[in-house]
């Protein structure tokens, strides 16, 4: 629980605090978290997919900044502007902060006790059977898409080439998964109520997550101290840099 | 206060709950393929969101939405770094728009023939030519001030026929008039998803998104327009575009399943047209 | 008092169908007895489990004419939770059946208990006997999603059984085993009768497995009861075969041996065993 409050407080900073301090301090604890816990390296590819977004936003906001008439040089007709590149910087930070810090999340939370908990803190047991059962649903609906376009595949459809050729290959893609995947609602809906889903009342939970005091006057702190920041600058005319 | 919790209880009725996971994997795996497929500005990754809402109600609609948004963002291992997490605003309320039109049965399907046919797609057209009319007229656009380019009312125009036209061909060639009025939707859809958008695309990520609309935003500012009005305008051009075929798509969906299926979903009744064929009910063993 | 689970003329047509897929089907069910259904396929019978378990109309819609009735009380007047614990159903497909809650199979065949808010001891002990009784504690730690088609129907059947129902209702359950574990779970059942008492209805193609556990059969034809009686009798009625249904091993060691003009005996009957 506390590791989903502080991505929540990751986003909620990084995208909050104006400027570059905010996105910039979110960023150093996430590079130090993700060191400490040992999975630096895994981030290395949520860092890279974050890559034509950042190019966009550099190249964007750079060149074409409006209201920017500060130009770093004019090369023909292109005149990139320090406010743009600043800009540009800035939200390159906070996008990159903000991913890591949802990365971070991912790889270091286990899903099944994050849903316990939420279960216990009154999510109740449809949202966390959403929650899990969707989390299960989309590798199985990836698997069927594979299946099913390999076999298009086999059958003369490709999926390169051509605008008008994608598309046809997607076409006859789309209906099997869609309608294989609604085909078992029915057979779903009676095996839940046939497993008493229905019944009123809470829940038994059978997993213990121990939570100590340190660690919920810890969230409160983080939360509160995060919402305040982001007042802050958005209040008074301090501006941190 | 019983009456609300009761109108939420109504929506999410168990056949509700197991729909919903299956929508939200539908949303993930077609937004990711098509989108890395077709390369254009069609996501289609709020198909399971309209389905839910228009089957369902508003709130579910909603709750897949943003449901959708944040597993695709948080959870591990699905497309890792996709940044769409802050945009659950906008799914949300592309949901919720959808139980809308669910309560006012604009998916369900209408045979007709002849004049009966006629009437609503001329109606449809109409509203698709005041609507790209006054996308045509709003200050952004025209305003030399706010020095949009000029192609940006060719691009309406064009998209403005293009729409039409398909909307009628769609409508006689499966002699449904229901065609005429999701086309409405999806297009009334995506013009709020466009407004809701832009605010956070310009404040979250500097009116960007990563995906080849980026040149559309581009050319904007090259014409001289801020960062909101630009991500406002490469919205309005390609969000009603991406929802309305979604819709016709949830639509197909809809006229595909069998009145069984739909029966049981707190808007089903919306959903079946009388005399509805029982195509794909079988008699079980 | 009238115990039992007692079908009276039911008849019972699917939401939007045209036809009947159950006409005026009677049928009984008591407690420690093991009724066996055969029949062609598409003759109903997994709609017929569907209706006894209150799942069809209560959840699926439908229409339901007759009465099927519980102790006295009919099933439409009870509410599916309560349903689940006096029939508890094992569905053709084990694959749909699975919560996907559960990391662990521990964990999947406590979601029933689970639901019902059972105190954490009690659910603990429902899922070991589950799991003894079909025999799988050594995969309580796996994850469900990954069990051969076998197993898993095993888990599903521990998942049913965790809730005590007072019927037991399967819809085909070794369609994916082997000999093995056919056997394994006819012995299974046979443990289930005789500790709890509970009676089962059986949906089986395979016949031997009923002419070895079942008290009843009863045969179906387009949704209709066309033969019922004692296990015996109705298994050796030659007109099962043009039903499609193939009797089982003895029977046809019998009409085998008879067919060719040599003596049947007890004897023998007792060595084909």
């Amino acid at each position: 629980m506390t590791k989903a409050v502080l991505a929540v407080v990751g986003a909620i900073v990084a995208f909050g605090v104006r400027g570059w301090t905010g996105p910039a301090v979110v960023f150093v604890v996430v590079v130090l978290s993700a060191w400490t816990a040992g999975v630096l390296r895994r981030m290395a590819p949520f860092a890279l997919a974050t890559l034509p977004l950042v190019v966009s936003i550099l190249v964007v906001n750079t060149f074409l900044y409006p209201n920017a008439h500060d130009a770093i040089a004019t090369v023909g007709p292109f005149s990139p502007t320090w406010t743009g590149a600043t800009a540009a910087a800035q939200a390159t930070l906070r996008v990159v902060a903000f991913g890591l810090s949802a990365a971070l999340f991912a790889l270091t939370t286990p899903v099944d006790d994050l849903l316990v908990e939420l279960e216990r803190r009154g999510l109740g047991r449809r949202g966390s059977f959403v929650v899990g059962s969707a989390l299960g649903a989309v590798p199985r609906t990836l698997e069927r898409a594979r299946e099913v376009a390999d076999a298009q595949r086999a059958r003369g459809m490709d999926t390169e080439g051509g605008l008008w050729r994608r598309f046809r290959g997607l076409v006859p893609l789309i209906g099997p998964v869609l309608f294989g995947a609604l085909a078992e609602v029915e057979e779903r809906t009676m095996a839940l109520e046939a497993r008493a889903f229905t019944a009123p009342g809470r829940r038994t939970i059978l997993r213990s997550l121990p939570d100590s005091g340190w660690q919920r006057a810890g969230r409160w702190l983080l939360l509160i101290g995060s919402l305040a920041a982001v007042a802050v600058t958005l209040a008074t005319p301090v501006r941190l840099p | 206060m019983g009456l609300l919790k009761r109108w939420i209880a109504r929506q999410f009725t168990t056949r509700v709950i197991v729909l919903m996971p299956v929508a939200i994997a539908i949303n993930i795996v077609l937004g990711y393929t098509v989108q890395s497929v077709l390369k254009l500005p069609i996501y289609v990754d709020s198909i399971g969101t309209i389905l839910v809402g228009c089957v369902a109600g508003p709130l579910p609609g909603a709750a897949t939405g943003i449901l959708s948004n944040l597993i695709w963002q948080y959870a591990p291992g699905i497309g890792p770094g996709s940044q769409i997490g802050p945009f659950a605003v906008t799914a949300g309320v592309i949901g919720f728009m959808a139980g809308i039109w669910g309560y006012l049965g604009v998916f369900r399907s209408r045979p007709a023939s002849g004049l009966r046919l006629i009437v609503p797609v001329a109606i449809a057209i109409a509203i698709i030519v005041l609507l790209a009319a006054r996308m045509y007229t709003i200050p952004q656009y025209s305003d030399p001030g706010m020095g949009y380019p000029g192609w940006v009312n060719v691009a309406i125009v064009a998209i403005g026929a293009a729409a039409s036209i398909s909307v009628a061909l769609f409508v006689f060639l499966r002699r449904d008039a229901g065609g005429a009025w999701v086309a409405v939707a999806g297009a009334v859809t995506g013009i709020v998803a466009a407004i809701v958008s832009a605010p956070i695309a310009a404040v979250v990520y500097g009116g960007v998104t990563g995906s080849g609309t980026d040149v559309i935003v581009a050319a904007l500012r090259q014409g001289g327009a801020d960062v909101y009005n630009a991500s406002l305008g490469q919205g309005l051009l390609s969000d009603p575009i991406d929802k309305t075929i979604t819709s016709f798509l949830v639509f197909l969906i809809l006229a595909g399943a069998s009145s069984r299926f739909l029966a049981r979903f707190p808007l089903g009744d919306r959903l079946i047209s009388p005399g509805a064929s029982d195509a794909g009910a079988t008699d079980g063993n | 008092m009238n115990a039992g689970l007692v079908l009276v003329g039911a008849s019972y047509r699917y939401a939007g169908a045209s036809k009947l897929t159950l006409r005026s089907v009677d049928l009984r069910l008591d407690p420690g007895r093991v009724v066996g259904v055969v029949g062609p396929n598409e003759s109903g019978k997994s709609t017929l489990c569907l209706v006894v378990t209150g799942l069809a109309p209560g959840v699926i819609g439908g229409r339901l004419q007759g009465s099927v009735g519980l102790d006295g009380v009919e099933l439409t007047a009870m509410r599916p939770h309560e349903l689940a614990q006096q029939c508890g159903l094992l569905f053709q497909n084990a694959a749909s059946q699975l919560s996907n809650m559960a990391a662990t199979v521990f964990e999947e065949i406590a979601f029933g208990p689970c639901n019902l808010g059972l105190p954490a001891a009690e659910v603990v002990e429902r899922v070991w006997w589950a799991l003894q009784t079909v025999g799988l504690e050594e995969l309580a730690s796996r994850d469900p999603a990954r069990l051969s088609g076998g197993q898993g129907q095993l888990v599903a059947l521990a998942s049913v059984l965790a809730l005590r129902p007072r019927y037991l209702l399967l819809d085909e359950p070794t369609s994916e085993l082997d000999p093995a574990g056919t056997e394994f779970v006819a012995a299974a059942l046979e443990r289930i009768v005789q500790e709890t008492g509970a009676g089962i209805l059986l949906v089986e193609h395979k016949t031997d497995v009923l002419a070895r556990i079942a008290d009843e059969v009863v045969v179906l034809d387009h949704g209709a009861v066309v033969l019922s009686g004692s296990a015996a009798v109705v298994l050796a009625d030659p007109r099962l075969a043009q039903l499609g249904v193939e009797p089982p091993g003895r029977v046809r060691v019998e009409r085998a041996v008879r067919a060719a003009g040599l003596g049947w005996s007890a004897e023998l009957a007792e060595a084909v065993e």
